[in-house]
């Protein structure tokens, strides 16, 4: 302790914490050969052109079967719930791209 | 004295290593703080009859929880009065609703402020400046209570500059931004009571805004309206790039706009604010060879395109119009919205009364 004469303060800490909810990983797919693909293009500029490319690479190097697309009215926003659970039930693999 | 959530015990001399001492926890806007003591927070809580640990809201992206007790605390910091607090909690209710998507105007490059405007009879109450240097310094509720609303930002949403606040430029109403209706000096319906509220209410509206710029104009009101049209018009704000105009698909890809109005009311009495926000709407709009020419939409100019309008807004009721400024001159401001409505949106709500 000092000898001063300090005053003593109790300061209420003004930030706040990340609180993450522990959560399980899909299981890894073994092969992309036959499987169904998700692509989550988030709408800004370029995001399209990223996934095209990527969908078209995965579809003749990886032998994906299927493509679905979904598109975000806005990048700052979550995706749409039911979206999400379409291509949760309708997908074995979901990409999201971030353009800008 | 009631649980007040995670404290820090400290000391200091005197005021001057007290000042220090705040900075080196890392909890300022880059100016001086008051220290959230305990019993400062306690009284400010007490004043609305909260509890520290009570959750106010969310801020899902960012793991975020906000309690009433970290609103109190950086409402002390701001210099806020324990009476400014009805205000400022409601202020933060309101930009963490899903309408007005916190993560997006907190984190852009655009660099919004969230201008807080208060309605009712609060804020004359408050002493809410709603009249001369209405954006300026100098008065104490508007200054600490927008200031409290970034300092929520920056330490309880972890918006902070170069962590999740991206902002390229960033601009002056980061610091502060609030203002109040001059409600009593005009015929004019104030803002909360066209946006469902009664005007008896008190009520708070946030917008994720630009900074404000301001339009001189003279003469009669067609004239000042016609001015603020064309300075809302101009390229280079949100309201004119591709993520509001570049696809028509969406609804409600376009932005808002905040629009002040100052001067002798008296010159307004032959206009509604309904009128003012018609007349307006009719004129925010860019022609699609300008936007063209500004790359904000593909492609190169063709004939027709000099013709072929794009509105800037998608109706009348994007226009929030608020009679405030000084009553000397016709001066106005106009505050395009951070980005288009499927963004972000301003959210007006009550500020509950208060018991005892």
């Amino acid at each position: 302790m000092t000898q001063s004469n300090n005053q003593q303060y109790t300061l209420v800490n003004p930030t706040t914490e990340a609180v993450i909810a522990s959560f399980q990983g899909a299981p890894r797919l073994p092969s992309l050969a036959g499987t169904r693909l998700g692509l989550i293009d988030d709408s800004k500029r370029n995001a399209d052109v990223l996934l095209e490319e990527l969908a078209e690479v995965l579809r003749t190097r990886y032998e994906i079967s299927e493509i679905r697309w979904h598109r975000k009215p806005s990048a700052s926003r979550p995706a749409d719930p039911a979206a999400v659970a379409e291509l949760v039930s309708g997908c074995d693999s979901v990409i999201v791209a971030v353009g800008d | 004295m009631t649980d007040l959530g995670e404290t820090t015990n400290t000391e200091w001399a005197d005021v001057f290593e007290a000042v220090e001492r705040l900075y080196q926890l890392g909890w300022t806007d880059g100016l001086p703080v008051v220290p959230p003591a305990d019993f400062k927070v306690a009284q400010f809580l007490e004043s609305v009859g909260r509890s520290a640990s009570e959750v106010i809201g969310e801020l899902p992206e960012r793991r975020r929880q906000i309690t009433c007790g970290v609103v109190a605390a950086n409402a002390v910091m701001a210099g806020c009065l324990p009476e400014y607090m009805p205000v400022v909690l409601t202020a933060t209710e309101a930009m963490l609703t899903p309408d007005f998507n916190l993560v997006g105007p907190s984190s852009s490059l655009g660099g919004a402020g969230i201008l807080v405007i208060v309605n009712g009879p609060l804020a004359a109450q408050l002493g809410v400046n709603s009249r001369n240097n209405l954006f300026g310094p100098g008065n104490r509720a508007n200054a600490t209570i927008g200031r409290a609303i970034r300092l929520i930002l920056m330490n309880a949403c972890a918006a902070v500059p170069g962590l999740f606040d991206r902002s390229v430029i960033g601009h002056p109403g980061k610091y502060t931004y609030c203002i109040a209706e001059a409600e009593a000096e005009t015929h004019w319906a104030p803002l909360h009571a066209e946006r469902g509220l009664s005007a008896e209410q008190n009520a708070v509206t946030v917008f994720a805004g630009e900074a404000p710029r301001q339009v001189r104009a003279i003469g009669d009101p067609e004239a000042i309206l016609f001015s603020i049209a064309d300075t809302a018009a101009t390229l280079g704000t949100s309201l004119s790039t591709s993520g509001s105009t570049g696809d028509r698909s969406v609804g409600i890809r376009q932005g808002e706009i905040v629009v002040t109005i100052a001067g002798d009311s008296h010159l307004w009495r032959d206009w509604s604010k309904s009128q003012v926000r018609g007349y307006l709407h009719s004129r925010l709009h860019r022609s699609l060879a300008d936007l063209k020419r500004a790359r904000v939409l593909p492609g190169p100019v063709e004939s027709g395109d000099e013709d072929q309008r794009v509105n800037l807004v998608g109706g009348p009721e994007d226009i929030l119009v608020v009679f405030a400024g000084g009553e000397e001159a016709n001066m106005s401001s106009v505050i395009p919205s951070w980005g288009p409505k499927v963004s972000s949106t301003a959210v007006t709500r009550p500020i509950p009364p208060q018991s005892g």
